[in-house]
């Protein structure tokens, strides 16, 4: 069984025993995937931010890209609540996931934010 | 009635108001200062010689009733630290009260004889030129104190620390706080040492009676603050209870890191093992543990976002307002400390002194590398703000910035474009922002080219974001976008909603529209931002600039940045299609 480092940032925190940030490492099933991971900690993914695997962002808020990726033995994911805010320009050109790049096609690719806002 | 241009000649000790003329008279903020800057100070001048001015400009829309987050002040002149065309902006309580007065700028011009230092009282009735006696040789902390006690209505402060007396490159403009306190700063660039050159130690600002901001349409203006208002307070980052209202810039902290782009011991890594002890986070976890300090403070009056804090010490007292995300990573991860004390504490000494947190703390991360202390040595940090207080010789070193202690240390990786360093985006693995570092007018500045409504600004579809092409054109178009909101006087971070919410960024327009009386749609503001860009520009290849200059530093092209071993591929053919508009070429 694979185990995985997460933190979790923000008042998503609470899902591991944190404030406002929880660090945990997590033994998972052999093939567990992103949803997975949700399901275990107990985490909404809508409440859910920007989310990073192995320093590659895999999420947006409001988008679900990553829900079926798997993870394996030392993975690290950080997951960050809907408040947090990393403004386009200070995250352009950074590392995509595939999965990801498609969805922000598909959605419109500079926005702050895929959730509804008004 | 008009807004009038205060002249104050510090030779003969005198002040005159002068009509806005013609050329200028579209023009604010930002793009004021540009345009006074660029036609009346000698771009080969010496930044500390006589012949330099210090401009200072509040926005369109600063002092008109409840224009939310609506207090910036643009500070303009030649740069100290760069040699180039600097527009440096803060919070604080100035922008309003100068709006108030019916200024649109203020020029400050001449060197007093003798040496002498002042003190100018600016009200209703004119300037004052007083004495500096009192405060001279002390920190903004004491200054701000002495002065609210000597002039009353609670005026506004702009004044520099000991560091723009002895005209440092790294000395910032200080504007205080609505509690009095010196945390906002014009920081970059060394126009505090501008402001020293010009013999003036502090400026009194009291808008008791002033005549206030004439609005030419009052129907439109509320209109658009309206739109503009509820964008802000109903977007997850600007809201009450939102991302910037709980952490403060300083949430970017663990994105950054998690990404792979936080500059780390004087850019050699782009992850720091401590990011996550002096965070936004963390700074809340700190509030709420020692009972004390806060999140969700405003940095002027009327400033719904309030993204500032106030950071307490373990005792509970108010140790520093405030510690934001540039001056944590600064202190912090690129310096190899993750104690956020002493990041408060380290800051606490810039406010004080009068310096720029980002130059100040990589000037640090160099001293470290080239040997004078160990990275992560925080008493050693913090002790050479005291050198620099005693003004001993390695402390002028320290307050003349990144290029010169590298100088003075043999070092090598020197994060810095045109002279000014980089602030806490790392532009090999954020490459867009490299090109913002690259090209800007102002030298390597993370504010320079903000996202804002790309589609209305017409590049939405065009450009592919997600690819390497295109660079040039995107950092074009957010730069210019980003001069615009510089002139308006409202807070860069209204970029935020107006990227999702449509209406908040007509709502934007519409206020500007409504005070000045211009017919301003989403059209006009990439062509008004690009003007002000080619006054700067211009200034600049006056200056003897040249695109050899728009180039990341030579280490960045060879060593690979952990975790993902990237090196700056963005080819320097891209970098000279930013500017490559202006003047046909």
């Amino acid at each position: 069984m694979p185990t995985i480092n997460i933190t979790l940032y923000g008042d998503i925190a609470a899902h591991g025993g944190g404030r406002h940030i929880a660090s945990l490492d997590l033994e998972l099933p052999e093939g567990a995937r992103i949803e997975d991971l949700f399901q275990t900690i107990g985490l909404n993914p809508e409440d859910r931010g920007y989310l990073f695997i192995n320093a590659v962002l895999h999420d947006m808020p409001g988008l679900y890209a990553s829900r079926e990726v798997p993870l394996k033995e030392g993975d690290h994911v950080g997951i960050f609540s809907i408040r947090h805010m990393w403004p386009y320009q200070y995250r352009d050109g950074i590392r995509l996931s595939d999965d990801l790049k498609e969805a922000m096609k598909e959605h419109g690719e500079m926005r702050n934010t895929y959730r509804d806002q008004t | 009635m008009a807004r009038k241009i205060l002249r104050i000649n510090m030779a003969d000790l005198s002040h005159a108001y002068e009509k806005v003329p013609e050329k200028w008279a579209k023009w604010a903020g930002r793009g004021l200062t540009s345009a006074i800057v660029a036609d009346e100070v000698e771009p080969t001048c010496h930044p500390l010689g006589p012949n330099n001015k210090l401009v200072i400009a509040p926005g369109w829309v600063s002092g008109t009733p409840a224009a939310p987050s609506s207090g910036r002040t643009s500070f303009g002149g030649k740069s100290p630290l760069t040699g180039t065309i600097k527009e440096a902006n803060s919070g604080g309580l100035s922008s309003q009260k100068i709006a108030k007065l019916g200024l649109a700028a203020i020029i400050l011009e001449g060197t007093p004889k003798n040496g002498a230092w002042y003190t100018l009282v600016i009200t209703k009735d004119g300037v004052e030129f007083e004495s500096a006696d009192d405060v001279l040789g002390k920190g903004m902390y004491e200054v701000d104190e002495i002065l609210w006690k000597k002039y009353p209505n609670k005026p506004a402060v702009i004044g520099i620390g000991q560091v723009g007396e002895e005209k440092l490159s790294n000395a910032g403009i200080s504007v205080n706080d609505p509690e009095n306190k010196p945390g906002r700063y014009a920081g970059r660039g060394g126009l505090g040492a501008v402001m020293g050159a010009r013999g003036v130690k502090a400026i009194v600002v009291d808008d008791t009676d002033g005549p206030g901001v004439e609005i030419a349409d009052m129907e439109l203006f509320k209109t658009g603050r309206k739109k503009l208002t509820d964008a802000i307070t109903s977007h997850d980052l600007t809201k009450p209870n939102g991302g910037l209202n709980s952490f403060g810039t300083n949430v970017l902290m663990n994105i950054i890191n998690e990404a792979g782009g936080l500059p780390t011991r004087n850019f050699s890594a782009g992850q720091f093992e401590g990011a996550s002890k002096i965070s936004g986070e963390m700074v809340a976890e700190m509030v709420e543990k020692r009972e004390a300090g806060m999140t969700g403070h405003g940095c002027h009056p009327g400033c719904i976002i309030k993204c500032s804090n106030i950071y307490p010490d373990a005792d509970g007292e108010e140790l520093v307002s405030c510690v934001e995300y540039e001056t944590a990573w600064a202190m912090g991860a690129n310096c190899g400390i993750d104690d956020l004390d002493y990041v408060a504490m380290m800051t606490r000494e810039c406010n004080d002194l009068g310096l720029d947190t980002i130059e100040a703390g990589n000037t640090v991360a160099i001293a470290m590398e080239g040997g004078l202390i160990e990275f992560g040595d925080k008493e050693g940090a913090l002790g050479l703000y005291d050198e620099i207080r005693q003004m001993t010789p390695l402390g002028r070193i320290l307050g003349q910035g990144v290029e010169a202690t590298a100088k003075a240390f043999g070092v090598h990786r020197i994060p810095t474009v045109k002279g000014q360093s980089m602030p806490a985006y790392e532009p090999r693995a954020i490459k867009g922002i490299g090109v913002t570092y690259a090209t800007s007018t102002m030298g390597a500045d993370h504010t320079a080219g903000y996202t804002i409504a790309p589609e209305i600004a017409g590049v939405g579809g065009k450009v592919d974001p997600l690819s390497n092409e295109g660079k040039a054109e995107l950092s074009l178009t957010f730069q210019a976008a980003t001069a615009f909101v510089d002139s308006t006087g409202y807070c860069l971070f209204i970029a935020f909603p107006i990227l999702d919410i449509p209406d908040g960024w007509a709502g934007m327009a519409e206020s500007v529209a409504g005070v000045m009386g211009m017919d301003i749609t989403g059209d006009d503001v990439i062509p008004m931002g690009k003007e002000i860009l080619k006054i700067e520009r211009n200034f600049n290849i006056r200056a003897g600039f040249t695109s050899q200059d728009d180039r990341p530093p030579e280490f960045m092209r060879y060593e690979k940045l952990p975790p993902h071993d990237e090196v700056w591929t963005v080819k320097d053919e891209v970098l000279d299609e930013v500017y490559a508009w202006v003047n046909g070429k």
